[in-house]
């Protein structure tokens, strides 16, 4: 019953234009893109699992994915060159825009 | 013409584990998926090769049910369906290796669809759980045949049915039930059994973003599974649409068309209030539902039921307050000052237990309201140097910032009211306290009494007593009303959903949650009051 988050480091590896981009597009709904195939989400189990429901129905068997939970331990230790993430913990449930 | 829709086998084995959990999915339409089941949609789609997984549709209008086989295959010349799960079986400690009761009636009556379907016998189904790699054999026999059947009449019965069917007895069930956040048994268990520890199935905090579009002159708009809102600079920010729980509209800012077709499918909710702070209403995706509407009409038409439930309420507001006022003045000198007040707010409370009527509450109701705003306007003398004391309660307009905040904050609350009754599928318009009129919700309004000391008045004062308002800018006065500006709203904003995340434990149920879900929380256990336990609304206190 937890509904506590965390961050995860997603690739993907996808043979083919169409699956490409509906994989895209499905992981714009769930998190940030960091690179070309590469994205950042911050989620539950349970969207989670989601997530990986939805990945499933997309790919096919010549297509590789990873996905890659990142401890705030670690957050620190991440090396990055020309480029930075922000693994903030969300503070808050709300956004004034 | 028999036009009843075919009952699907999954619901089968759903009824087989708990009537209740049968009767939210199948009847009410409350389906929750949580992580075991998108796991298993997901061992599904990805069952190992060596399945052929042709799955297989049948339908049958005798029977009266239809489904979709797994695998089908040939086993000495017989044919065998197979049913996979991502599960475990059952081992018995002898060692014995069983199918569940409920995968069992799932495969036997996948064996009857079969046999009508190809008009020859199935004498045998299988079960495959992944979890321990084990096949379990059911053999379709007479005893099976029947429960099938029994199964197949009970879920007509429950079909045509308003009531919900009692919790389960196996609480072990529950542990593992996608809707107990929806049903909420061990709340009703602990109405049964007083003092026991109740597992919590209600999660402690929602994990979903609440936008609020405050800037001027803002759009909100689709791109993608994203919500780009622009603000009149030109300047875009983007949220993934699965963070979105709900948005806010304030003042002129817009919406396409292709968003709030986005929301209402993604169940977020969205909400207007004009600029000056008053709420204009919401849309949210709250279809079906009849079953619970047709229990609280029934419910709330009962004026004995209306009062019992107005004096909890009146009564958990009008203590709430007196709490706070007991625990602004502790220790200080004012308390002497306000004695009289706080005497005539007990002998209030004290009375209210007596009230015979809805109109006589509201008499108690308006007169300890008197005199707690009594008590606001000494507590903020000293806030007078800034502007923001509380001379008295005015509203519509308000006439000074204190009261232009607690307007707006009671705005912000209402709305909030309004998405947890229509979440949890309840009609908004049909209360037990206040009476109907003008635009207005009357139980929303009967919500919020509820929370209008802990989310609102808290807020306020605290906000006032640490300084953390500038009249000049973050209120506007035109002529004698006086309005948040758009920094003071952004401040009024982040204060009252702070304040929402402020974690509390509820002094019945025993657990501790936030208080934007114990606003949920609530409605469930009013609905509890005329669908399963009554006595558990309104139990909630200030410390
Ligand atoms: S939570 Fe328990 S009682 Fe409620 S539907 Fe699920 S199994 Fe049945």
């Amino acid at each position: 019953m937890s509904s506590r988050k965390m961050y995860y480091l997603i690739c993907y590896d996808i043979r083919e234009p169409k699956r490409w981009r509906k994989c895209y597009k499905l992981l714009k709904g769930f998190g940030e893109r960091v690179q070309y195939s590469v994205f950042k989400c911050y989620l539950t189990d349970r969207k989670l699992a989601e997530l990986r429901w939805e990945l499933t129905k997309i790919l096919s068997n010549e297509d590789s994915l990873l996905i890659a939970p990142i401890q705030q331990a670690d957050v620190n230790r991440i090396i990055y060159l020309n480029m930075n993430i922000d693994w903030q913990l969300e503070k808050e449930r709300f956004r004034t825009v | 013409m028999n036009d009843e829709p075919l009952i699907r086998v999954m619901a089968l084995h759903a009824i087989e584990y708990c009537e209740r959990l049968f009767y939210l999915e199948e009847v009410e339409e409350i389906r929750v998926a949580d992580t075991a089941i998108y796991d298993g949609r997901r061992f599904h789609e990805q069952l190992p090769e060596y399945v052929t997984l042709e799955q297989f549709v049948l339908q049958n209008e005798e029977l009266g049910i239809r489904g979709k086989i797994d695998c089908l295959r040939t086993q000495q010349g017989m044919l065998v369906p197979y049913e996979y799960k991502k599960g475990h079986a059952r081992i018995l400690p002898n060692g014995d290796v069983l199918a569940w009761p409920s995968d069992q009636v799932q495969i036997a009556a996948y064996s009857l669809l079969l046999e009508k379907h190809l008009n020859r016998p199935i004498m045998e189904g299988r079960v495959f759980y992944a979890a321990d790699h084990r096949t379990v054999s059911i053999s379709i026999d007479e005893k099976m045949r029947n429960q099938v059947m029994s199964a197949i009449a009970r879920a007509k019965e429950l079909r045509a049915s308003t009531e919900r069917p009692p919790i389960t007895a196996n609480e072990r069930l529950c542990a593992r039930c996608s809707l107990a956040p929806v049903c909420l048994p061990e709340e009703e268990r602990l109405v049964e059994q007083v003092g026991r520890d109740t597992v919590r199935l209600f999660p402690e905090d929602r994990d979903l973003l609440d936008i609020h579009v405050t800037s001027p002159g803002s759009k909100v708009r689709r791109a993608g599974n994203t919500l780009l809102i622009e603000d009149k600079d030109g300047q875009k920010r983007s949220f993934p649409i699965e963070e979105v729980g709900s948005i806010t509209l304030h003042g002129n800012a817009q919406i396409t068309t292709q968003t709030i077709h986005l929301c209402a499918n993604k169940g977020i909710n969205i909400h207007w209030v004009t600029g000056g702070g008053h709420y204009i209403g919401s849309v949210s995706n709250s279809a079906g539902g009849v079953q619970r509407r047709l229990r609280q009409y029934r419910a709330l038409i009962d004026p004995e039921l209306k009062l019992r439930l107005a004096k909890a309420l009146v009564i958990a507001k009008v203590e709430s307050q007196l709490r706070y006022i007991l625990r602004l003045t502790r220790g200080s000198e004012v308390r002497k000052e306000l004695e009289s007040y706080i005497n005539t707010i007990r002998d209030v409370l004290s009375s209210t237990n007596t009230a015979n009527s809805l109109d006589e509450l509201r008499g108690y109701e308006g007169s300890a309201a008197k005199d707690y705003f009594a008590c606001f306007s000494r507590l903020t003398v000293d806030d007078a140097k800034n502007g923001m004391a509380f001379i008295h309660r005015n509203r519509r307009p308000p006439r000074d910032p204190a009261n232009a905040l607690l307007s707006f904050l009671y705005s912000l609350l209402y709305r909030d009211c309004v998405q947890a009754i229509v979440t949890v599928g309840l009609d908004p318009t049909i209360g037990f306290y206040h009476q109907p009129r003008s635009q207005a919700y009357p139980l929303a309004l009967d919500l919020m009494e509820l929370f209008r000391v802990t989310l609102c008045d808290m807020t306020v004062l605290g906000t006032i007593h640490r300084n953390q308002w500038k009249v000049e800018e973050d209120f506007i006065q035109a002529g004698d009303q006086v309005w948040l500006s758009d920094t003071g709203r952004k401040k009024a904003i982040a204060a009252y959903e702070n304040r929402k995340q402020d974690k509390w434990k509820h002094p019945v149920i025993g657990y501790s949650l936030t208080y934007a879900r114990a606003l949920e929380l609530e409605v469930r256990l009013l609905e509890k009051e005329w669908t399963g336990k009554p006595g558990l609304f309104a139990m909630n206190r200030i410390r």
